[in-house]
């Protein structure tokens, strides 16, 4: 016993020992611009470029010019810069990585100065635009309204929300569902699709409400099982206009397994969400 | 008449400006690297680290000079290259190694053209510096010259990784289970680590099936390499959409890069020297000894864009910046999520050690299963953060990834990650249609836990030569059932990936297959002579994880009078056998073991020795073989030894109610150990005076990154439990308390 206390003692004046040694040796101090807006800013900037004993940034809000003191023979100014530009923060040496910019709080959001950067951006924006077209143009394919068309659209909705794990998103979709249910004119549908609409309306109404009661994307799965399983076999009778795809993941629910409907061929999972994105196969093609 | 002559030497002439030689002389050498700090020994040729990049036109004849300036033998394998036989560069298999002080001359004529690379052969001489560009150029003439991208301004990047340990230890650590490279790593995966996470039930579950903690890749590295650099620059002055085409072939050891780019997408337009239509990505991961031609552009003027390698378990990286001004950074990859793979794999593996894939048909890196421990693709660490905002780890990240929550989860999906299923050779690449088609079929197998990789459970030194036939069409199915991804790589042919292009398979000589991965690949046997076939990370080649494709009737090597002894060289070169010992200085006495092992057996004795005749000193010996794929079972002979004074004449007695003073006893032994499910291991032992003993004990249980635990209990009433703190890579302070020694505190030293 004695011994360990000994040891113990002596492990903490050693630690004491280094801890009042926080001087940065061999120092060399340079001054630097870096590009930045606030008094949040030069929190982010310091904390991004200090590295205990080795380099200290004190930025300065003003005249956007920083002070770096660091010790030379360890590091040097393109080290603790690199280290602050993929914090978000343009010098003079490096461009900040553009999601690391697009990262920072609003308030942070400096100006870049860098026609430069004009050509990667709207690069990026313009695949960003051609890609929402190409959504919008999918989505606007099946124009002929059916009777039910609500309720499917709800559900691809909800779907294509789980597959980004978006709560939030699915649970709002998932009211527009249960309006949409109520919202059928049961009368005016053909007879075959009737019958199956009587047989599923409770459990496709309870579905819907409990995935809009939460936004916790793991409880709306276990209900979004069965509320998949139902609205295929309203889509077998009916039909859409577009072909629809019944996919299925052996792995979700546990290893049981579990279904769900896309307009898509490509397989994008909504039980595992980005996880397991691509994880499944098509069993069926409803047309 | 006088014709002749001449038409002679016109003949003459026109075979020399067509075949032209292009030499190289290399001079392999030891020199001293420093890359962090320390100087360490490594190997350069003509004073170089990557070696020098050689430049060959299709249709040359290479003629290289080796001179081995070094104290070992050693040897250069053109590796993707087709050449005659004896000229493939593998030591005891298509050549003698070449001694130190020899000069030894390659010669093969280029009938390829496309990116390569060239490495020794010989050892770990891999790790430690010598790989090197190989460049084959299309004639300009080619019908298959693809005008805008094979006449870009072109870079060879080549990647490596650098060890301050030397590599021959470092297999030993990965052989005896070190778990220093997880600590240095941070990738311990303890259990306090699992409850901050959330996860001790995903840990505990995980140790029940009898994994260790699971990791992507086995060795920590000091530093990552580009063209022998940490950073490494292309200063020209690039203008705004200028394309530059980048040569990449990956020479690391046992690292995979994923490759990602500041100034925007991607394009692949080779792979393993063969060209693929081009396909545009976000990035890619290149495979230990893959090769991979991009293209990229250049954004903008006055800009220096950074191409980033980021080894597969995110440690650090290394980039090279292309163009010339202000550096445009590329944001590094998150790091990785541990638990969540763990948690998958738990999932994947079953309690007899075997993996299943839940009859989901993976193959061709399409479904990447460890995109659960990508950040960046799951958007996962900042939904950890609602849900356990106590959890301290991750709230270092999260400060910054707070306000990213959104843009990543909306562009998350989006990222195009190329797979082999999108590679499509430009070119028809169908084999011969009358060939008889042979199916063979192998299983990748491993065992972590020892470190032992083979296929179908077999290494190199177990398995003969595999006979083939000149003109047969060999279809190859390989399935990983291991824990780990495997470059497989085909010595002096390409095969065909059967990838769904049809008639447009790509080809390749290296493979990448994941864990439960089946995938197909086929070539044309029209060479002669013997061929390697394994994997290309180097620790697993050199545990065993080898095979020998042998044509049939092959033409005798001159280089190797005698095939059957040689054989047995390469054979032994892979089952090396492992020595680890510890001791433990402690203030009861000394408690040690030391073992030497190779893929199957193991030779271990352990001992206690007191400070005084009450304590007693004792030892058992044990010479065991491991049994089966899992090696849980592993049956033993022993010998005991024992001596003790009680001072007055005490018995013990045992549960089975067997008598013993203990007090001098030498007894030889059968028995067995069985590794049980949460890693424990239960050994039974009968002696030749009757006794019989059972045991129950587990050791380095990771409590913290750096504790262990450990305990040991036995029907000789005797137990011992102990907890270890990891100092170093070969020491740690322990306690522990013993029945028969009593507490004891101390220093352990490992090696």
């Amino acid at each position: 016993m004695k011994l360990i206390k000994t040891l113990l003692v002596a492990v903490v004046a050693l630690l004491s020992f280094t801890a009042c040694d926080a001087k940065i040796k061999n120092a060399k101090t340079e001054t630097v611009k870096i590009f930045g807006n606030c008094e949040m800013c030069k929190k982010t900037i310091e904390k991004a470029g200090n590295l205990k004993n080795i380099a200290e940034v004190d930025w300065n809000e003003k005249s956007k010019m920083a002070t770096l003191t660091y010790d030379a023979t360890k590091t040097n100014s393109d080290e603790i810069l690199k280290r602050v530009a993929l914090a978000g923060y343009d010098s003079n040496e490096f461009l900040a990585p553009n999601d690391a910019y697009a990262k920072l709080p609003e308030c942070c959001q400096y100006e870049r100065n860098t026609k430069k950067m004009a050509m990667v951006v709207p690069a990026e924006k313009m695949n960003h635009d051609a890609h929402a077209n190409h959504k919008m143009a999918s989505s606007d394919v099946d124009q002929k309204a059916t009777i039910l068309k609500p309720v499917f659209d709800a559900y691809f909705g909800i779907k294509d929300a789980l597959v980004k794990t978006d709560g939030a998103t699915a649970s709002a979709k998932a009211k527009t569902l249960v309006t949409a249910i109520n919202g059928v004119k049961m009368e005016s549908l053909p007879m075959d699709v009737h019958m199956v609409w009587m047989k599923v309306l409770k459990d496709l109404k309870e579905d819907a409400e409990h995935i809009a009661d939460t936004k916790d994307a793991t409880h709306q799965r276990d209900h979004f099982g069965t509320l998949s399983k139902n609205v295929y076999a309203l889509l077998k009778v009916s039909k859409g206009e577009t072909p629809t795809y019944y996919q299925f993941c052996p792995m979700a629910n546990n290893g049981k397994g579990a279904n769900w409907l896309s307009k898509e061929s490509a397989i994008k999972n909504p039980y595992y969400g980005s996880k397991m994105l691509s994880c499944g196969s098509t069993v069926e093609t409803i047309k | 008449m006088k014709i002749y002559p001449i038409l002679i030497l016109l003949l003459f002439a026109i075979s020399i400006t067509a075949q032209k030689i292009v030499r190289y002389d290399l001079y392999v050498k030891d020199t001293l690297v420093n890359f962090t700090g320390k100087s360490k020994r490594a190997i350069a040729v003509n004073g170089q680290i990557p070696m020098p990049t050689l430049t060959f036109t299709e249709g040359d004849i290479a003629e290289i000079h080796v001179h081995n300036q070094l104290k070992e033998s050693t040897s250069l394998h053109w590796h993707g290259i087709f050449l005659p036989n004896q000229e493939d560069g593998v030591p005891f298999l298509t050549q003698m190694p070449i001694k130190p002080g020899e000069t030894y001359v390659y010669k093969f004529p280029v009938i390829q053209n496309g990116t390569h690379w060239y490495h020794s052969h010989s050892g770990m001489q891999e790790q430690i510096g010598m790989y090197g560009s190989l460049i084959m150029k299309k004639k300009l003439d080619d019908p298959d010259f693809r005008k805008g991208i094979d006449d870009l301004p072109t870079i060879p990047v080549m990647l490596s990784e650098w060890t301050d340990y030397n590599p021959d230890n470092v297999h030993r650590m990965l052989h005896n289970a070190s778990d220093w490279f997880a600590i240095k790593k941070g990738t311990t995966q303890s259990y306090t680590e699992a409850i901050k996470a959330g996860h001790f039930k995903t840990k505990v579950n995980n140790e029940w099936k009898r994994m260790m903690a699971m990791d992507v890749s086995d060795v920590y590295y000091d530093a990552f390499l580009i063209n022998g650099k940490k950073e490494n620059e292309f200063p020209q002055p690039f203008k705004a959409g200028d394309k530059v085409r980048l040569r990449i072939s990956n020479g690391g050891a046992s690292s995979y890069f994923w490759l990602t780019y500041a100034g925007g997408k991607i394009t692949v337009v080779a792979n393993d020297g063969n060209d693929v239509v081009p396909v545009e990505v976000d990035r890619l991961i290149i495979g230990v000894s893959e090769t991979y031609d991009v293209v990229v552009t250049i954004p903008a003027d006055d800009t220096a864009f950074e191409f980033l390698a980021t080894p597969e378990d995110r440690t650090k990286s290394t980039s090279i910046y292309l163009g010339k001004g202000i550096k445009q950074l590329t944001s590094p990859l998150p790091k990785l999520d541990y638990f969540e793979g763990m948690k998958m794999m738990n999932g994947m593996m079953n309690m007899d050690g075997t993996m299943n894939e839940m009859g989901m048909g993976m193959s061709l890196q399409k479904m990447d299963m460890n995109a659960v421990m990508y950040p960046e693709i799951t958007g996962s660490g900042t939904k950890e953060m609602k849900h356990t905002p106590e959890e301290p780890m991750k709230m270092d990240d999260g400060g910054k990834m707070d306000h990213s929550n959104h843009n990543m989860e909306a562009s998350s999906t989006d990222i195009v990650t190329l797979n082999y299923s999108m590679l499509k050779s430009p070119t028809v690449t169908t084999l011969p249609k009358d060939a008889p088609v042979r199916e063979l079929r192998f299983e990748l197998t491993g065992n972590m836990n020892r470190y032992l990789w083979s296929m179908d459970n077999k290494v190199l030194s177990e398995s003969d030569k595999i006979l083939i036939k000149k003109g047969e069409t060999l279809r190859i199915v390989l399935y990983n059932n291991s824990m780990m991804r495997h470059p497989m790589h085909l010595h002096g042919h390409d095969f065909r990936v059967l990838n769904g292009q049809g008639e447009y398979s790509p080809l390749k000589n290296v493979l990448d297959i994941m864990p439960m991965e089946t995938d197909t690949i086929e070539f044309s046997a029209n060479a002669d002579g013997d061929w390697f076939f394994h994997c290309h990370i180097l620790y697993h080649m050199m545990a065993g994880m080898n095979r020998v494709f042998s044509y049939e009737n092959s033409a005798p090597n001159p280089l190797l009078p005698d095939k059957a002894w040689a054989y047995r060289q390469l054979q032994k070169e892979s089952n090396m056998s492992h020595l680890m010992a510890e001791n433990d200085f402690a203030t009861n006495g000394n408690d040690g073991r030391a073992m030497v092992q190779n893929a199957r057996w193991s030779f271990g004795t352990e001992w206690r020795l007191g400070y005084n005749d009450m304590h007693g000193y004792e030892t058992e010996t044990h010479i065991g073989r491991y049994i089966g794929k899992n090696q849980w079972f592993m049956p033993f002979i022993g010998f005991d030894w024992r001596y003790r004074k009680f001072g007055h004449d005490e018995e013990e007695k045992n549960m089975f109610g067997q008598r013993n003073t203990k007090d001098n006893r030498s007894v030889l032994s059968i028995g067995a150990d069985y590794t049980l499910p949460w890693l424990v291991i239960a050994q039974a032992e009968v002696f030749t005076d009757g006794k019989v003993r059972m045991q129950l004990s587990r050791e380095d249980i990771p409590i913290s990154p750096r504790i262990r635990m450990a305990f040991m209990v036995n029907t000789d009433k005797e137990y011992m439990g102990g907890l270890k703190y990891i100092l170093t890579k070969n020491s740690g302070i322990s306690t522990h308390y013993d029945s028969d020694m009593g507490w004891g505190f101390g220093l352990t030293l490992n090696y």
